[in-house]
């Protein structure tokens, strides 16, 4: 536990030591805000409305349909890629993993620290219905139960989507193919999920079974789906196995 | 295997797909040993290390550390060592001490007796002025300091350092041998090179592999002895130019020279070095143990020549080096294993052209140049 802790904060403080962190960081928060203020977009319940100034509601329904998509496409990915396939590629993974510390607890610590800066950017979104409708501004009385089931949702939705960037990361050495091998999934989830919302039938349920955007859209809504965070959960466990099963694996190859 | 046995390996093997790194290595490293690992590059000595460390298995065989097995305690093994992989692999963005007090951490050192080894070890590689510094900033020379240290923080009394040399400058080379002499008086290493002048000055004890194998193991006394062959370098004055002939009689001729040399008790070959017009030089391979000097020199003095140059060569570490893994290039050119056959043809057409140019060769020396090959 010790050893997952102390690679973990190595992990993360070596994210904000380097400009990666804050150019994925600063740039998810820009292209929300424009998202959330400025654009047209698709709510939650598939009609289209304006952006937040428009529609003149006090929501925050906007936020949770497009943190998940920069998320996934954009900061996951580019944390993770470093988490393994860069380590692999400079070599510092073989000083470490000779270090009297188990594979799995490597596994845990990179796993720990990206999820850290999932935090760290959930926790820096927080500024919007804060900022919004608390203090400084009043802009109306939210409905805070949303809010609080919607970054549920963002949370367990970053934690899965972490474990599939670190799987992508543990199977190559080379950081580009690792971040693009994750947008690219993410990507076919979700274009999957928008094609699968107008098809009907056994392949629409099939791609809503898999899709990320499915399962998360209840919590945007304001419903904790236990099947969704089950859902969540496994596909994080899974992951992580085959990226602990990978990591070993460099002993047999 | 008693309780000095360091380092022990036993028939390991390694094959990545159809390629075999290793091919049954054996040897032993005992406490306080500092033994040089030497090879061509590709020839196994990053694999062997990467076993001993567990960041590898082998595929036969099994190797123990510290009395620990590679293979079933990993963890143990690796608590007993400090590696340093090949170009010091450091995380860049961190600085020395930061980098330091994280693998204190790994190592599970309290802070205080971090304090008193980080000292230590900042003072043995010549840290102090670097400890703030990010280790991206940092020379190849001082990246490898800090590689041996992270090495050496935990006091461990195994080391295995894979080419910590290898990017330094002579200066740098001069100063990382005198710490390892420091550090390796009650410790145990194991250092990979393919620089044989640094494990003339730091190891008493090679191993040397070529193509996954061990082809030398021993002290480097009894290695350099190995191929058993003793040269004398003699030149005889041929022309006095413009100034007056020293010598009794007539200049000699290249074929008298040749021949009366060729006589001489002991000798086993005989080639002529190419010179200028002044001088027929000739380089005389000799069995061991039998000093030819003074035969050659009461020849000459027979003679009447004028002797410009004798002197006996050592066979170098680096003569038995190549000899001992020349062959790895020709294997490495060689495409099918159906072309092994033409390969040696051209071994004895090789070995003919040798034969004809060291005219002096007896059939019993030509046997027992063949019985070598």
């Amino acid at each position: 536990m010790r050893n997952i802790l102390i690679i973990a904060r190595r992990d993360l403080r070596a994210h904000f030591n380097s400009p990666v962190a804050y150019v994925v960081l600063g740039g998810t928060m820009l292209l929300l805000g424009y998202l959330f203020f400025i654009a047209p977009h698709m709510a939650v319940s598939g009609t289209s409305v304006g952006g937040f100034w428009e529609i003149d509601r006090a929501t925050m329904d906007q936020m949770f349909t497009y943190l998940p998509v920069l998320m996934s496409l954009f900061v996951i990915p580019a944390v993770t890629m470093r988490s393994l396939a860069a380590e692999k590629g400079s070599g510092t993974l073989e000083l470490l993993i000779t270090m009297p510390v188990k594979d799995s607890e490597v596994i845990l610590g990179k796993y720990l620290a990206a999820c850290g800066m999932v935090l760290v950017l959930l926790a820096a979104t927080l500024l919007y219905p804060i900022a919004m409708f608390k203090w400084p501004w009043q802009l109306g009385s939210l409905d805070w139960g949303p809010v609080f089931s919607g970054y549920l949702g963002c949370l367990f939705l970053g934690g899965a989507a972490v474990g599939v960037g670190l799987m992508f990361s543990s199977l190559t050495e080379s950081d580009v193919v690792a971040f693009f091998l994750t947008t690219g999934t993410f990507a076919i989830l979700y274009a999957l999920g928008w094609l699968a919302s107008t098809v009907h039938g056994t392949f629409g349920d099939a791609v809503d079974f898999i899709s990320f955007q499915a399962r998360y859209q209840s919590f945007a809504r304001g419903l904790i789906d236990t099947r969704a965070l089950i859902y969540f959960a496994s596909v994080t466990v899974v992951c992580l196995l085959v990226s602990f099963r990978s990591l070993e694996s460099r002993r047999w190859s | 295997m008693s309780n000095d046995v360091m380092i022990y390996a036993n028939d390991l093997s390694k094959s990545f797909g159809s390629f075999r790194a290793l091919d049954k290595i054996n040897f032993e490293v005992k406490r306080g040993e500092i033994v040089g690992f030497l090879g061509p590059n590709g020839a196994g000595k990053s694999t062997t290390m990467r076993i001993l460390t567990t960041f590898i298995a082998p595929t036969a065989g099994f190797a123990r550390v510290n009395g620990h097995d590679v293979f079933d305690e990993p963890l143990k093994v690796r608590e007993s060592l400090g590696y340093l992989p090949q170009r010091a692999p450091l995380y860049l963005e961190m600085s020395v001490l930061e980098y330091l007090r994280f693998a204190g951490d790994l190592r599970h050192l309290d802070p205080d007796t971090f304090r008193k080894r980080a000292k230590s070890v900042v003072e043995v590689c010549g840290l102090a002025q670097v400890l703030g510094k990010e280790i991206r900033h940092l020379s190849h020379g001082y990246r490898q300091r800090v590689g041996l240290a992270q090495a050496l923080i935990h006091d461990p009394p195994i080391l295995i350092l894979d080419e910590p040399t290898s990017d330094l400058d002579p200066n740098e080379k001069a100063e990382f041998l005198d710490y390892l002499k420091q550090i390796g008086e009650e410790r145990t290493v194991l250092l990979s090179t393919h620089n044989l002048a640094e494990v003339e000055t730091s190891c008493a004890r090679a191993i040397i592999v070529s193509t996954g194998r061990i082809v030398a193991d021993g002290p480097l006394d009894e290695i350099r002895a190995k191929s058993g062959r003793v040269r004398y370098v003699v030149s005889i004055q041929e022309s006095a130019g413009d100034r007056p002939y020293r010598g009794r009689g007539s200049l000699p001729k290249r074929g008298e020279v040749e021949d009366a040399l060729g006589k001489v008790e002991g000798v086993k070959k005989l080639t002529e070095t190419p010179t200028d017009d002044s001088a027929h030089a000739f380089e005389v391979v000799s069995e061991k143990e039998q000093d030819l000097r003074p035969d050659i020199f009461q020849l000459v003095a027979d003679k009447g020549w004028v002797l410009l140059e004798l002197h006996r060569d050592q066979q170098t570490l680096e003569d038995v080096f190549r000899s001992l893994t020349i062959g790895d290039e020709r294997r490495n050119r060689q495409l099918t294993p159906a072309a092994s056959e033409d390969d040696e043809d051209e071994d004895e057409d090789d070995e003919e052209d040798d034969a004809d140019s060291a005219a002096s060769m007896s059939p019993e020396e030509r046997a027992a140049k063949a019985d070598r090959s």
